[in-house]
């Protein structure tokens, strides 16, 4: 019997490696990409469209993060009928699977890159160097070089508006945050949604709880629900699934989403969300490789850009708080108000942004600390 | 139980059935073919509906494992750690231990092997390399006699403390990775900082392929002559085909849990301290996307038998490689699982047809 | 004349390899407790598993009440009124009395186990079965739950009862009761069948006998026309070849001395209850006993496989230590264990493998690397010498057959020269070639010096191999006696646990 397998193994590779040869040697004339395409009528087409793709690291079904990088994908692929936008890679875990998929994209003749995950930071930078010609993209990242460009959105800015409405909805004073990891993005958007809450409610506090995970629907609402018996009344996240808001909604609690408007998977609970707009960023930067006028940078966008904003309240929200966070929209919108600062104290009281300045671009971007009203550790 | 009160040779129905099936030893090459292609066929209909084209993505799966040198040396990349687990576990299987705990033991393996790295970063290459080898040997190792020793002892069952171990095991290394060993360069992301230069294993050029490979192909000869050339070996096969025979004849099984155990850690662990001396080059959260799981339906589907476990490690590579590949062809990657899955179901279940086939066959052909 | 409620006439079963019943007749007449006795392998539980329906007999008829019956399936003869109390009980554990009882019965969905309980304790009264209707089954007591087994079969108006060894797992004093027991059921008409080897169990409860032997009925008899000595004659009595064309012993040194060893079964109860030995070099000292009397613990004490609770084995004057298998080995013990396939030999492996299992730490294999060629080129010879058959030195030994299994065996703990040779049932399931070969090996190691302590349920092979034969019964010797001075009845006697003997040999 192990004579039979070892030799049916042997069978196939033997084949495989038959069936790889005649595929190199039939190709090469044909050019670089081979696979995956439909065949006859469409394939001169197609072949002179501009290639773009993109790697996610959660299913394009989570509701969440991935789900409005796709958004962005669909829209891109509308605004733009010289773009094939068709590729994407799904679930592809932040380690060395990746360096591979960002190869083989690169391999595949794609012009543009979006890697939208922090932790693909190293393996773009390794990929690209080797691939010049292609133009890459990584999330929320901040390695550059001269193909690799960052981009990311002031998401703090909604968050800052979403915590207002925290903090007018909660009884308890209390509010509960589901964060994924402990790094600055994280930790930027913890901070600007406490200073929202607290500056229309003095008294609450923010309870955080870490996950260590973007993406476990189980895993973050257990999270959501441990936050919720801890006497928290409203459930904000940093996660890319509406696990926390189900939980709030089986409790009878308010909960604010995140990525994308939540309301429909927790109508009852979901207040609002801060959310994401790729799609015309995705558009922007694609026009601008193909014209031969982009230009390696970190870009980091706004609500004015509106690459972030805060999306459709609920009708449990009250029109007057509906009213005092839109004019605080509008004074973000016109540069008329900033998120971080001062007086901004940190969790032991200490002033760490004095009045009337402002933390600069960097110190955001680097966040480390957690501001007053924020019950949590960052680990160390 | 019929017969159970007669005198004389086994139950009487089994012959008569084993000579009405006569499968010749075609059957044995047939059987595994037909499953594959059944796999291949069953997965067909299921894109097919789901609107693929069936070739085309088989086309594209077979392209992305093996159809440029770098699909083929991406296959070779992630078989090592397959390989060498798929070995580690196939010894302490073939003594009946059910070492269940390769995971952890690759976690375990790998952070002994970081440990060297990151806490003496400056020695030269031909200290560091060994270092980290040992390490990653001894930690592996280590994991695996803690279980081993009640086993041993006791008789605790080894599936539950393997398997709770991993636990620990996969929790020890994020405690490292979300705390004291978090790179500070890192922006708090459960990464440690890179290795040194010294603490990378060289790597064919252009390619990922490191030398792991070499320990891998190593390990199996290793193996192949421990069991079939040593007296070593020759008790782990008694005490694998028959622990009563093998205390019928002296052997010390208790000694031989501990130590068989401790080789299977020792190859997990190698496979963890390659893992991140050639692949990720830093300790990080989640570092195995559980090779000490996919390491055990390797080592089953191979019999045990070295040689064979390096073949079929570059096939279950290729199954996960290829699995990627198939989504630029715009297949999601939930399809993608479910046909891994077909593929799977199909040749482990045809592969169990075949043996009891043969097992009849045999008997039948003296 | 009465028509007996179950008769069997002519029975005939034929497995491959083996006649387990040979034209057997059984009648058992209504009232009256009818014991089936016989040695191991005499046919009566095949016999017992035909009357339940379990086997098909290859020939003979069954009449119930005088009416012909045809069993197709165990369903059937519980119709009849046909049920056994197995010796492994079939119960639920977690269950109770009453829930155990109510499974298998007819009647629909619908069931009453509060009326069903009040049933169960009506007739544990009657019969004087004292249970617990409501207690569940891992609660009980082994006796207990033989009376749960009874009740099973009383609540479904089984009339013919059959009792495979029932006391074998009873106390005295629980035996006792079952006694009365089966006399109340025989009182109100039932008929009680049991199994057993012991004669004291058939001259306590029994009214008739019947007794088979190789698969034949020997014969029906009263037991109030009867006595132990005639039953032990008909159960173990072939016709004996006296032929003994050995050399006289030359009895040498002490080689094994066994005293007051005492050791527990698997169970856990104690199986060697102060044993005595002593086998001298030159000569083979046998153990005769039905299976089951502490022979196999015995075995398993001297090979190091089995702690003793008391007592010293010494071999050549050294003192073996508790449980060390390797120690016996060196001290020149070899060991034919009865599970030859599974303990003596490994299946998978081929000829040369096994042949080295002892053999393997020989330095002359090699320190670390086993020198395979050598180790074939002596595999090779000793199957030469032995004239063992087979597909190859490689091919797993799982596939030879029963003697050349044996032989091989055989090569391998002769070669080593041994001092002390235990054979635990060396020729059982052998035929009649095989078996010749195997008592004609332990009789050239006899003539070369060899202490042979032989282990047989075959009086036959006993008598014909053993200087000295030694009886157990349940973990004690019965008794030991020189060869030709003595009797098979006498033997049997002993083996039935019927006598305790007094001989000095």
């Amino acid at each position: 019997m192990r004579k039979g397998w070892r030799f049916i193994l042997v069978l196939l590779l033997a084949l495989m490696v038959a069936v790889a040869a005649a595929g190199c040697s039939g190709q090469k004339p044909a050019g670089n990409s081979q696979s995956g395409e439909k065949p006859a009528a469409g394939e001169q087409a197609k072949d002179e469209k501009f290639k773009v793709a993109f790697i996610y690291v959660g299913p394009v079904g989570d509701a969440g993060w991935t789900w409005a990088h796709d958004q962005g994908r669909k829209y891109l692929a509308e605004k733009l009928p010289w773009v094939d936008a068709n590729t994407y890679m799904e679930s592809v875990p932040e380690g060395a699977d990746a360096e591979r998929v960002l190869t083989e994209l690169a391999e595949k003749g794609n012009k543009v890159i979006f890697a939208t995950s922090f932790g693909y930071m190293d393996y773009v930078i390794k990929v690209a160097e080797k691939y010049p010609d292609v133009v890459f993209l990584h999330c929320s990242g901040y390695k550059t070089a001269k193909n690799v460009g960052t981009y990311f959105g002031a998401m703090e800015e909604p968050r800052y508006l979403s915590g207002m409405v925290a903090g007018k909805m909660t009884q308890s004073n209390i509010l509960g945050y589901v964060a994924a990891h402990p790094i600055p993005e994280v930790i930027r958007g913890i901070n600007a949604f406490t200073l929202g809450a607290r500056s229309v409610n003095p008294n609450v506090k923010v309870k955080v709880v870490w996950t260590n995970t973007w993406y476990d629907p189980a895993a973050e609402k257990q999270a959501a629900l441990r936050l919720l018996d801890a006497g928290a009344d409203v459930i904000a996240q940093h996660q890319d699934t509406p696990g926390p808001q189900q939980a709030a909604q089986e409790r009878g609690k308010y909960g604010i989403g995140y990525n994308s408007d939540m309301r429909q998977f927790a109508p009852n609970a979901n207040l609002t969300s801060p959310i994401w707009n790729w799609g015309p960023y995705y558009v922007k930067t694609v026009e601008a490789v193909k014209n031969g006028t982009w230009k390696s940078e970190d870009y980091y966008g706004t609500m004015k850009d509106g690459i972030v904003d805060l999306g459709p309240f609920s009708d449990k929200v009250p029109q007057e708080v509906r009213d005092l966070v839109n004019q605080k929209k509008q004074e973000i919108i016109d540069g008329k108000f900033y998120v971080f600062q001062g007086p901004i104290k940190d969790q032991s009281g200490k002033v760490r942004v004095p009045e009337g300045q402002k933390m600069s671009h960097e110190d955001v971007l680097g966040f480390n600390w957690f501001v007053e009203g924020v019950e949590g550790e960052i680990p160390k | 139980m019929v017969g159970s009160s007669l005198p004389g040779p086994a139950p009487a129905p089994l012959f008569t059935w084993e000579k009405r099936l006569e499968p010749s030893r075609v059957m044995a090459v047939i059987v595994p073919v037909i499953a594959v292609i059944l796999a291949l066929g069953v997965g067909a209909i299921f894109l097919a509906a789901t609107g693929f084209n069936p070739l085309k993505v088989y086309q594209s799966m077979l392209y992305g494992v093996i159809g440029s040198k770098y699909g083929l040396s991406e296959t070779v990349v992630k078989a090592i750690p397959l390989m060498l687990a798929g070995l580690g576990v196939s010894v302490a299987f073939r003594m009946l231990l059910w070492n269940i705990g390769a995971e952890g033991q690759f976690y375990m393996g790998a952070f002994g092997a970081s440990f060297v790295a990151l806490t003496f970063p400056n020695l030269p290459a031909y200290i560091m390399l060994p270092a980290m080898f040992v390490a990653g040997i001894a930690m592996g190792g280590l994991w695996a006699v803690l279980p081993a020793l009640p086993k041993a002892r006791w008789g605790v069952n080894e599936v539950i403390t393997t398997l709770m171990l991993n636990y620990v095991a996969i929790l020890w290394v994020d405690y490292q990775v979300y705390g004291p060993w978090k790179d500070p360069k890192g922006f708090n992301f459960p990464l440690t900082a890179p290795f040194s230069k010294a603490a990378i294993l060289p790597t064919i050029a252009g390619t990922r392929i490191h030398l792991g490979l070499i320990f891998a192909l190593l390990a199996a000869i290793m193996l192949t002559i421990i069991l079939w050339r040593t007296r070593w070996g020759y008790e782990i096969r008694v005490i694998g085909e028959s622990p009563r025979a093998a205390r019928y004849a002296g052997i010390k099984i208790e000694r031989n849990i501990i130590l068989v155990m401790l080789l299977s850690g020792a190859l997990a662990g190698l496979a963890g301290m390659s893992e991140v001396a050639g692949i990720t080059h830093r300790l990080q959260h989640g570092i195995s996307p559980g090779y000490g799981y996919t390491a055990i339906i390797i080592a089953w589907l191979a019999k045990l038998h070295p040689a064979t476990i390096i073949l079929v490690s570059f096939l279950f590579s290729g199954l996960i490689v290829g699995g990627y590949s198939v989504q630029t062809s715009g297949v999601p990657a939930a399809t993608v699982s479910m046909l891994q899955g077909a593929i799977l179901f199909f040749v482990l279940g045809g592969e169990i047809l075949t043996r009891y086939r043969l097992h009849f066959g045999r008997k039948e052909g003296k | 004349m009465v028509v007996p409620l179950v008769e069997m006439r002519g029975i005939t079963k034929v497995f491959p390899g083996v006649v387990a019943n040979d034209g057997v007749n059984l009648s058992v007449q209504a009232g009256e407790i009818h014991a089936l006795l016989g040695e191991n392998g005499a046919g009566k539980s095949t016999l017992m598993s035909i009357l339940t329906g379990l086997y098909r007999p290859d020939g003979g008829e069954i009449y119930i009440d005088g009416q012909r019956a045809n069993f197709r399936s165990p369903r059937d003869a519980i119709a009849a009124g046909i049920g056994m109390v197995h010796q492994h009980f079939r119960l639920v554990a977690p269950f109770t009395v009453t829930e155990n009882v109510a499974l298998g019965l007819k009647g629909g969905l619908k069931l009453n186990l509060n009326k069903l309980a009040g049933e169960i304790a009506a007739l544990s009264k009657e019969y004087g079965l004292q249970v617990d209707p409501q207690a569940r089954i891992w609660q009980l007591s082994v006796g207990e739950q033989q009376r749960v087994e009874i009740i099973k079969l009383l609540y479904r108006h089984a009339r013919v009862l059959i009792l495979d060894e029932p006391t074998a797992v009873l106390t005295p004093q629980e035996a006792r009761d079952l006694y009365q027991t089966l006399k109340k059921m025989a009182a109100r008409g039932c008929a009680v069948i049991f199994i057993t080897h012991k004669l004291q169990e058939v001259m306590d409860a029994a009214d008739t006998i019947t007794i088979l032997r190789g698969g034949k009925t020997v014969a029906t008899v009263k037991k109030s026309e009867t006595n132990e000595k005639e039953l032990a004659r008909m159960m173990v009595g072939r016709e004996i070849l006296w032929q003994v064309n050995k050399p006289a012993p030359r009895k040498g040194d002490k080689v094994l001395e066994i005293k007051d060893l005492k050791a527990l079964n698997d169970k856990g109860l104690p199986a060697l209850r102060g044993i005595n030995l002593a086998v001298y070099a030159g000569e083979i000292l046998g153990i005769a006993g039905v299976a089951g009397n502490g022979q196999r613990e015995l075995a398993e004490v001297i090979a190091g496989l089995r702690p003793s609770q008391g007592g010293t084995i010494t071999v050549a004057g050294q003192e073996l230590g508790q449980c060390d298998p390797c120690r016996v080995i060196n001290a020149g013990v070899g060991y034919i264990p009865e599970d030859r396939l599974g303990m003596g030999l490994v299946p998978n492996l081929g000829a040369v493998d096994n042949l080295l299992l002892k053999e393997y730490r020989h330095p002359r294999w090699g320190k670390i690397l086993l020198n395979r060629r050598a180790a074939r080129q002596w595999a090779r010879e000793l199957v030469e010498r032995f004239q063992v058959k087979m597909a190859g030195l490689d091919a797993p030994v799982k596939m030879m057959s029963g003697g050349n299994l044996q032989r091989l065996l055989l090569a391998r703990e002769i070669s080593t020269r041994p001092r002390l040779l235990v054979a635990v049932y060396p020729a059982r399931g052998l035929d009649v070639g095989a078996t010749e070969t195997v008592h004609r090996l332990l009789l050239e190691q006899r003539a070369a010096g060899t202490a042979i302590l032989l282990i047989s349920e075959d009086l036959e092979e006993l008598f014909r191999l053993a200087d000295r034969i030694a009886v157990m019964y349940e973990g004690e010797i019965m008794g030991l006696v020189a060869t030709e001075e003595a009797s098979v009845e006498e033997v049997g006697l002993m083996m039935a646990g019927a006598k305790r003997m007094e001989v000095s040999a």
